[in-house]
């Protein structure tokens, strides 16, 4: 897939390493592949950033900071990092390299993003649904570079990256490898899947009187094309396609798709990108087929696990099960 | 000796309350600017409150709103302006840039880092202790030993929550108005006064919501570990009872204090069987550990 993407026409590709990125280990890369997509990249003139965004167990930053030197040594040059003390931790040990922080640092305002800048942030990923005046107040009164998801939630429902810990509540397991690397099933911030509990279906209202039945908490995100020339004009220096979750194929369209969009609107001072609509929505429908796949999966595995879970102990309800 | 802790949002609640149990009251609702009355968004009340509080004998923290957005900031920073003037014994913070600004607006009380915090290591310990933070209340996916962990080796006080509800999800946005007919903008109706529940049809997995957070649907219970605490010589305590009812804080303050001065004084616990009961009869999904036995957040561990 980085392969695909940097041929597309993406300036830089992001990439998880087994155990440290907000991910379960299927979308992540072994140290060879990081190498070989480093070497790769640098031969296009492109950048390869790593991602080691879980919230790490404090015993286990040694190796945190090792890995951060071996990929440094290898020639990435960008880090996305979650961990507010990590990040202030490898930028003393590098300060030359990028720091990305991640959606996961729940960032809601400005105040935010001067306190991760001064702890060494040097771009921030911001959460969905941050408005076009809020994103331009945080360019002007900080700085520091921006990125933003091509994807939004604008409807309701909960979205709070960085602040949520519903799928862990639910099913959740810990275990220590042969490296002493802890492990997190169950906990998107520790390293592991999200599992979408909030994708199942819920009902909800006051008491015993459900005024909502079968609904998801959390709203599907959709992309986004019209609203693009005025995050560019508001400061945005970065745009993210997620490609973790998704096929390569699909990827590797949507990237095509937007350095068309990209190279358009820097054409002109009034891009008209009426031309674009159809094929986003032939994408809107692809990225929601592939997004149910997955989360229908995801779910699957929460409740596989629930049930081995409950299996071992009677219920939570019952406070007299011993483990 | 240790302190028991629980939190209060209003004055109506204070003023309704028992909580004689407690050595020290967190003073508004994080979560919600909203919410009524509450002291996290009105900086009028803040004076009384703290002398009442003080009145009782307890301390008083000022939390500071969880979720701001820049346009809330003119909002939190009244109400800092304010408590600076006021005997508070500190602030609880949970948004990062609110340590920012406390420290650029000269705060010299102590600040204890909130759940939302998001604080997982000792190095994001140290870092929130160079602006002032004294206390953290380490991530509910954080194992008992990992909060001593970070404990030890920041050094720095932890806050433990011992029983009640476990804040899963903070948003900018109210679950409940908009699942409700409220419509973007309109006022708040308080709704949420009324307990609101996510309940999924295949499983017995349940939420409560309180309009910008959901909490677990099972009572974090660590009655039958209080020992084991106190043997880590951990000393801060705390009862979550946003969305609780009068009777809900006095009982479950009262349990926790019995337990704690038995177990501060080298008594054994005992029986506590008939208490594990009187604390199930008031948690409607049943009990659970949270994640301090390395477990998912829901299980319920016994003593062994």
């Amino acid at each position: 897939m980085c392969r695909l993407v940097l041929d597309e026409g993406a300036d830089a590709v992001y990439v998880g390493v087994v155990g440290w990125s907000r991910r379960g280990a299927e979308h992540e890369l072994s140290d060879d592949e990081i190498r070989h997509v480093i070497d790769d990249a640098q031969a296009r003139g492109r950048e390869v950033r790593v991602v080691v965004n879980t919230l790490p167990s404090s015993t286990e930053i040694p190796m945190f900071l090792d890995r951060i030197q071996q990929y440094a040594g290898w020639g990435a040059r960008g880090f996305m990092i979650s961990d507010v003390g990590c990040m202030r931790l490898v930028k003393t040990l590098l300060p030359d390299v990028a720091v990305h922080t991640s959606v996961g640092c729940g960032v809601t305002n400005f105040e935010d993003v001067r306190f991760l800048r001064d702890n060494g942030a040097t771009h921030v990923v911001l959460p969905y649904r941050m408005t076009v005046e809020e994103i331009a107040e945080i360019k002007q009164k900080t700085g520091v570079g921006i990125e933003v998801f091509l994807f939004k939630t604008p409807s309701g429902g909960k979205i709070c990256p960085g602040k949520c810990m519903m799928s862990s509540y639910f099913s959740y397991r810990r275990w220590l490898d042969e490296t002493g690397k802890d492990h997190f099933y169950g906990s998107a911030s520790r390293g592991g899947d999200c599992l979408r509990v909030c994708q199942s279906e819920w009902d909800f209202g006051p008491d015993d009187a459900f005024i909502r039945h079968g609904m998801t908490i959390k709203t599907n995100p959709a992309l986004w094309l019209d609203e693009l020339p005025a995050y560019l004009a508001a400061g945005v220096d970065c745009l993210k396609v997620p490609g973790r979750d998704r096929s390569d194929l699909l990827v590797r369209d949507i990237v095509r798709f937007y350095r068309r969009v990209l190279d358009r609107i820097q054409e002109s001072d009034n891009p008209d990108l009426s031309g674009f609509r159809e094929p986003l929505l032939v994408f809107h429908q692809r990225w929601k087929v592939e997004r149910g796949i997955r989360d229908n999966r995801l779910i699957g595995e929460a409740e596989r696990e629930a049930r081995r879970v409950e299996r071992e102990q009677v219920s939570a309800k019952n406070f007299e099960v011993v483990i | 000796m240790f302190e028991l802790s629980t939190n209060v949002a209003s004055p109506q609640q204070l003023r309704r309350g028992d909580f004689s149990a407690y050595d020290a009251l967190y003073l508004g609702e994080f979560s919600c600017l909203s919410y009524p009355n509450n002291f996290c968004a009105h900086p009028e009340f803040l004076a009384d409150a703290a002398e009442q509080v003080h009145a009782l004998g307890k301390k008083a923290y000022l939390r500071l709103f969880a979720v701001p957005s820049n346009h809330d900031l003119p909002t939190v920073r009244k109400v800092i302006e304010a408590a600076l003037a006021l005997p508070f014994d500190g602030f609880e913070v949970h948004n990062l840039g609110l340590l920012q600004m406390l420290k650029e607006m000269g705060n010299t009380k102590p600040i204890h880092l909130g759940v939302f915090g998001n604080l997982y290591t000792d190095a994001t310990a140290r870092v929130v202790k160079d602006y002032g933070v004294t206390r953290v209340y380490p991530n509910p996916e954080l194992s008992l030993d990992e909060a001593i962990y970070i404990r030890d080796n920041t050094p720095i006080d932890v806050l433990i929550p011992v029983h009640g509800k476990i804040p899963l999800v903070v948003a900018e946005t109210c679950f409940i108005h908009e699942n409700s007919g409220g419509l973007p903008g309109e006022d708040c109706k308080f709704k949420c006064a009324q307990e609101h529940w996510l309940t999924r049809a295949s499983g017995d997995w349940s939420l409560k919501d309180t309009g910008c957070m959901t909490l677990s649907g099972a009572d974090l219970c660590m009655l039958e570990h209080v020992e084991k605490l106190t043997a880590a010589k951990l000393n801060a305590f705390y009862v979550q009872s946003h969305g609780e009812s009068p009777e809900y804080i006095a009982t479950v303050g009262r349990i926790y204090r019995d337990a704690f001065t038995k177990a501060f004084a080298g008594e054994t616990e005992g029986d506590v069987q008939p208490l594990l009961q009187e604390l199930s009869g008031l948690a409607k999904m049943g009990l659970c550990n949270g994640y301090y036995f390395g477990d998912a957040g829901r299980r319920y561990v016994g003593r062994t």
